[in-house]
């Protein structure tokens, strides 16, 4: 079965699951991994799903048209590759960043992670605090590549958060399989 | 007797609540080193519930020896009829389940535990735990009542693809 990339976002409201997930479910569309959060009060939803065979994105974005317009949705369908690798392979760590705001603590942060081969698997960002006095918040999920000293990622990481005045720690988030 | 398959889910017997071992007698050791042999057949595994082995009878077996996270360890033991006697100082840790393959979930579970059984000889012991043996204890006591991890996952934003499968 084919699969496709669904992301819908639109300022939050009750119902826009119910009715994105109607439309598609009404498409022979079944939903595999998702995730969605409210990202600013805007309700972001992404959504990866299996299509019937002989489908395309164009058909499910002309479906979801009624159902974008009522809850007022940016609605995109893309086809998705088949056959990528579903997970890397490493160590699991999480890494917190937060601080005052100030423009490229991501950017600066991944680049060092990138550098050292690091995958970040999952991230999310707030911001917080008041409005004149911002405060940002990162926490990212990263697989170090097999044979990667955690302690050295550290390190560096702890470097480039003093350049920028922000706090940032990691630790393993390896789980224990019971 | 032979290592088991684990079963994963969604084989209706992980949510059944299992009965009780009526009796200590043969085939409860049998049980209990079936438990046994399954647990250590994978390297990561530290417990295992009748459940898991397709037995729905109130038994598991848990063994954190050389855990990272373990303080108290009391080597192998296979408890008959467990009881939760005392349960308290709850913290957040991520798990995972041997029946519940690529998912992980952060839990919240009590950190000192006190809790009683019978041994595959058929004596009463109790065990005080704390640290990983009393995450592994619950964990395997909450098998006994058909609830998973799953059940017990913090919030949406806890639940997380397993990274590494070994």
């Amino acid at each position: 079965m084919p699969h496709y990339a669904v992301t819908a976002i639109g300022a939050d409201r009750p119902g826009i699951v119910a009715a994105v997930t109607g439309v598609l479910m009404e498409q022979g569309c079944n939903l595999e991994d998702t995730s969605m959060t409210i990202l600013r009060g805007h309700f972001a939803m992404m959504l990866v799903v299996a299509g019937p065979s002989g489908s395309g994105p164009a058909g499910f974005e002309e479906a979801l048209a009624g159902v974008a317009s009522d809850f007022d949705l940016v609605v995109a369908v893309r086809a998705i590759d088949d056959d990528v690798p579903l997970s890397p392979e490493g160590e699991a760590w999480t890494v917190s960043v937060y601080g005052a705001d100030r423009p490229g603590i991501v950017h600066r942060v991944t680049s060092v992670l990138a550098a050292e081969g690091a995958n970040v698997v999952e991230l999310t960002t707030r911001v917080i605090g008041s409005e004149d006095r911002p405060v940002y918040a990162m926490v990212l999920g990263v697989t170090l590549p097999p044979g990667t000293d955690g302690a050295v990622v550290s390190r560096d990481l702890e470097e480039l958060a003093r350049e920028l005045g922000v706090e940032c720690s990691m630790h393993p988030s390896e789980a224990d399989i019971l | 007797m032979p290592v088991r398959p684990v079963l994963r889910l969604p084989e209706p017997v992980l949510k059944e609540p299992a009965a009780p071992v009526e009796r200590v007698d043969e085939s409860a050791r049998q049980l209990a080193a079936d438990l046994v042999d399954t647990m250590r057949a994978s390297p990561a595994c530290v417990g295992l519930a009748a459940p898991q082995i397709g037995v729905s009878r109130r038994a598991f077996v848990v063994d954190v020896t050389g855990h990272r996270r373990a303080d108290s360890c009391h080597g192998t033991f296979v408890l008959f009829n467990p009881e939760l006697l005392l349960a308290h100082g709850p913290v957040a840790a991520r798990e995972g389940c041997m029946s519940v393959p690529d998912l992980t979930g952060d839990v919240r579970r009590a950190t000192r535990v006190v809790v009683r059984g019978l041994t595959p000889e058929g004596e009463d012991r109790v065990l005080q735990v704390d640290a990983f043996e009393a995450r592994a204890v619950l964990h395997e006591l909450d098998h006994l009542d058909g609830v998973l991890f799953l059940d017990r996952v913090d919030s949406a934003a806890s639940l997380f693809p397993r990274r590494v499968y070994r």
